[in-house]
């Protein structure tokens, strides 16, 4: 049965092989060898980690991510965990670490869990861009780049408070604490629907998961039948809220704010099952984070942190803020 | 009228000695050797496809890191197929025994190994006791492990989430993240990797070894003539789940040291992670056939492809198939391999 | 008259509405093989069963040497001296044959590491191979599992397991029932063996010119209960079928 073995341990071998000269041709086009580039200068190899793969949120910044780089002529890897959960992301870091890359853009999952890895990752020499979220220490990244999320939190309670007549009950859908983006979303929609004199009853969590926020949705319109408004700190979040409100049959009679602008989002606005997003500017993110990586390669000045804006979209403007919207794919 | 055919058989009866190959050698023939060496192929595709990125102490080291929980998980569920049976709720009791451990630690408080003492004890014994939830249900109420295990699964999943209101429970002793979490011992090796090892090992040997191992392979073999052999059948099979569920008790303590959070969301499919692994390695899900080793080796294949697969830079939708078929044709040729051996 | 080695008295077991036995009695006597006949459905198989311990019964008694004996399990029965070779062999397929003839009663390593549970797998593989060539079982690798072997073999494994641990009484339930013609043969004169070592034989058999080879005696089963006795000699084989299936009942002198 030698022989046998040997076949077998080909094959195999084969298979990945093929699998994997097939699959790579598929990211942003790099499979480690250098592209040509302008004036013959180094062609630098960055990675984007996004937080979950799946979501328009991240694709978008990707997309974005991959125009800049293609303007400076870098090459850009699009790696990303099957969950937002850092015990998931955290095999992606080590193997993106192992590339030696001379960049990376992340987005962590969690702003504790996630230091080690990619601590890990700058003591290897790689540039850290944060993306989106950030860690509690985050001192050796040469910027963090997301939206005032906060502002946009409180932004949103404005905007909720006018759909729903300037008072009533509202709820926010979070996804989970240690998250700096939502964390920092649902505590400026608190103070925001404070100042706006609106009753806030409270939030959930829904770990990123659409079936979660649907289920956590209708517990709190079982628990205060006259709710007025929900907010939802992310797509998923949204996603599953939405649902949960047209589950529950209450749809029209709940206002629901939501946060990113995924096509399915967008659709529940058109229907009227949301009736506002606050979307944030991925793309913008995502090219943000090759240039200031790219600024540290070649010993240009970076910023610390950047703060990219918002869009609020309603049925009324979607028209006009198409290019707001994110993308399921480049 | 003599027996023609005892005699005629007769000179292929060994004689006063052993007739046994030497041990490397049945090593070499070993039921693990062809995964062993699909796992080489593995290695030697990547390192060739990308050498200084794959090749590298660092990313060997990060590769066993990651996993390292999931070979003491692998660890059990070879023992419990073996039996043949299954367990789908270790990822879930993982879960539990980390959440009692963090809630635990942090109500007796400090930063100490007398509190890591605590955790670690309060982890183990939260798994034994969904093990021995298992182990009786099976045993004795006769209920099939597939049924009883999915129960406990979602029992011990929303146990947790009770306990913790659905949110990760991020405060953990500091010393337990930099000493056992991420931590290296002789500065190279890191302790979660020894301890995994070092369970598989002890665990190895007992399965090759000791009575328990020939009663987990005899029960598995045939349940009946365990049972008319006089072995405790009943007994062993609880003790068989005792063990799977008191491992995923370490395993919760060893994710929550690394990770410093509970990560309640990240460990869905744990279940069916090792069971691929423990059925990759050759232990048949029918029972009576496996190794540890072979585990181990079942481990390290997906660890190795989807490291491999990112550096190589595959899509990451891709990943996912690509290691599912590779998963399938290395069991499907495993077992053709088996059935070529039992054919009479 | 010399006393019976074991006996059952008006046993009686249900399963569910089923009744087995319906008082059923059984002697067998030192030294001697007798054969348990009785047509599909006559109760052998769970008779054997519950003087082996398998089963416990409803009612009834089961006398062993003269003193009433209880036997719980299986591990009773085995106390006693007595071994069952049963229909389906009762082997575990993926292991070896010396773990089979080894199962439950494992050879631990001398010393320290024989109290931590290791087993001696050398010594158990020696000494079954020991076993094996005195019965005539041949077997070309004993380190191969048991499911790789003929049924022949297997058959072999499973008898040589209950002779070698037996002291008083094998029970033998259909042992050649799917066997060849020269391994039947092999099986019928192992039992003469055996029997010639001082153990009793309980041969369960349908086949009725291999039990007047080798019974010395037939006890006929029949609808859960015993109908006819007799000696191999007195008797021919219509008798025994008759019955069997009810025609005739003899309650011949034992010895």
């Amino acid at each position: 049965m030698a022989r046998t073995t040997w076949i077998v341990a080909a094959c195999t071998a084969l298979l990945a092989f093929g699998v994997a000269a097939c699959g790579s041709d598929d990211n942003g086009g790099s499979t480690g060898t250098s592209s040509s580039s302008a004036g013959g200068k180094k062609s630098y190899k960055m990675t984007l980690v996004a937080g979950v793969k799946g979501d328009e949120f991240y694709i978008t910044m990707n997309c974005g991510a991959q125009a800049k780089a293609k303007e400076l002529g870098v090459t850009l890897d699009f790696q990303g965990p099957d969950k937002f959960d850092a015990s998931l992301q955290t095999p992606v870091v080590n193997a993106v670490a192992a590339k030696k890359p001379d960049a990376v853009l992340i987005a962590p999952t969690d702003t504790k869990a996630m230091y080690a890895p990619i601590k890990q990752l700058a003591d290897g020499g790689a540039k850290v861009a944060l993306v989106d979220t950030t860690l509690e220490q985050a001192d050796f990244a040469v910027s963090q780049i997301a939206s005032d999320n906060e502002g946009g939190g409180k932004e949103a309670a404005k905007t909720l408070g006018q759909l729903i007549g300037g008072k009533g009950k509202v709820f926010v859908v979070n996804v989970k604490p240690g998250i700096s983006t939502t964390d920092a979303r649902g505590k400026g929609f608190e103070d925001g629907a404070k100042e706006a004199g609106l009753t806030y009853v409270g939030q959930q969590y829904d770990d990123d998961d659409p079936a979660k926020a649907a289920a956590v949705t209708k517990a709190a319109l079982a628990k205060n039948p006259d709710l007025k408004g929900i907010f939802a700190t992310n797509l998923f979040s949204a996603e599953g809220a939405a649902s949960g409100i047209r589950e529950a049959g209450k749809l029209g009679k709940v206002k629901i704010v939501g946060f990113d602008a995924g096509p399915k989002q967008v659709e529940d606005l058109k229907n009227g099952i949301v009736q506002a997003l606050i979307a944030q500017k991925p793309a913008e993110i995502g090219a943000d984070g090759v240039q200031q990586a790219y600024n540290a390669l070649t010993g240009k000045p970076t910023e610390k942190q950047i703060g990219t804006g918002f869009t609020s979209i309603t049925k009324d403007n979607l028209s006009e803020n198409q290019d707001a919207l994110y993308k399921p794919s480049c | 009228m003599t027996d023609v055919s005892t005699k005629a058989d007769e000179p292929e009866l060994d004689e006063d000695q052993e007739h046994r190959p030497p041990f490397w050698q049945r090593l070499v023939a070993g039921s693990s050797t062809p995964i062993g060496l699909i796992l080489g192929a593995l290695i030697v595709v990547f390192s060739v496809l990308e050498p200084s990125s794959f090749l590298d102490s660092a990313n060997a080291r990060n590769i066993a890191t990651d996993a390292a929980v999931l070979l003491v998980l692998a660890t059990g569920m070879t023992f419990v197929i073996t039996t043949a049976g299954i367990d789908l709720s270790i990822g879930a009791v993982l879960v539990f025994s980390g959440v009692v451990s963090a809630k635990m630690m942090n109500a007796v408080g400090g930063d100490n190994w007398g509190v890591i003492v605590v955790g670690l004890v309060v982890a183990l014994a939260g798994g034994l006791g969904w093990g021995l939830i298992n182990g009786f249900l099976v045993a004795k109420a006769r209920i099939p492990a597939f049924v009883v295990t999915l129960g406990t699964l979602g029992m011990s999943l929303g146990a947790s989430l009770v306990i913790t209101g659905g949110v990760d429970e991020r405060d953990v002793p500091f010393k337990l993240v930099t000493t056992i979490g991420t931590g290296r011992a002789f500065d190279q090796i890191p302790w979660l990797v020894l301890i995994a090892f070092a369970v598989a090992i002890f665990f190895g040997i007992v399965l090759a070894a000791t009575r328990f191992g020939r009663y987990t392979y005899a029960v598995g073999s045939n349940e009946e003539a365990a049972r008319r052999a006089g072995i405790p059948v009943d007994r062993h099979l609880i003790k068989v789940y005792a063990l799977a569920g008191t491992l995923a008790g370490l395993a919760g303590f060893l994710s929550l040291a690394r990770f410093s959070t509970t990560t309640i969301g990240g460990h869905d499919t744990d279940n069916l992670q090792a069971i691929a692994a423990v059925v990759i390695g050759g232990t048949s899900l029918f029972g009576g056939i496996g190794t540890i080793l072979g585990s181990v080796f079942g481990v390290f294949i997906p660890a190795v492809l989807e490291n491999g697969f990112v550096i190589i830079g595959v899509n990451p939708f891709w990943q996912e198939i690509a290691v599912g078929a590779v998963l399938v044709g290395a069991v499907y040729l495993d077992q053709l391999r088996r059935r070529s051996q039992y054919q009479r | 008259m010399p006393e019976p080695l074991l006996e059952a008295r008006e046993i009686v077991k249900s399963f569910g509405r089923v009744r087995a036995l319906r008082g059923a009695n059984f002697t067998v006597y030192a030294n001697e093989v007798v054969a348990l006949v009785g047509d599909n459905g006559a109760g052998k198989s769970t008779l054997v069963k519950t003087l082996a311990g398998v089963h416990q019964p409803d009612a009834g008694e089961i006398v062993f040497e003269g003193e009433p004996v209880e036997i719980h399990s299986p591990l009773d029965a085995r106390r006693l001296g007595i071994e069952t070779v049963y229909q389906d062999l009762a082997l575990a397929a993926e292991l070896d044959a010396g773990a089979n003839m080894f199962l439950g009663r494992e050879v631990m390593r001398p010393g320290v590491l024989g109290k931590l549970g290791f087993i001696d797998k050398q010594a158990m593989r020696a000494r079954s191979r020991d076993a094996f060539a005195d019965l005539g079982v041949a077997l070309q690798d004993t380190s191969a599992p048991v499911a790789t072997m003929s049924g022949g073999q297997r058959q072999g494994i499973a008898v040589s397991r209950a002779v070698t641990w037996a002291s008083k009484v094998v029970f033998m339930d259909e042992p050649t029932a799917a066997l060849g013609v020269v391994q039947t043969r092999n099986v019928l004169d192992l039992i003469g063996r055996v029997r010639d070592q001082g153990l009793a034989v309980v041969l369960i058999s349908h086949n009725m010119p291999e039990v007047f080879e080798v019974a010395d005696r037939i006890e006929v089963l029949r609808l859960g209960e015993r109908v006819a006795r007799f000696r191999r000699g007195d008797v021919t084989m219509e008798d025994v079928v008759g019955a069997m299936t009810g025609a005739i009942t003899h309650d011949g002198e034992t010895r």
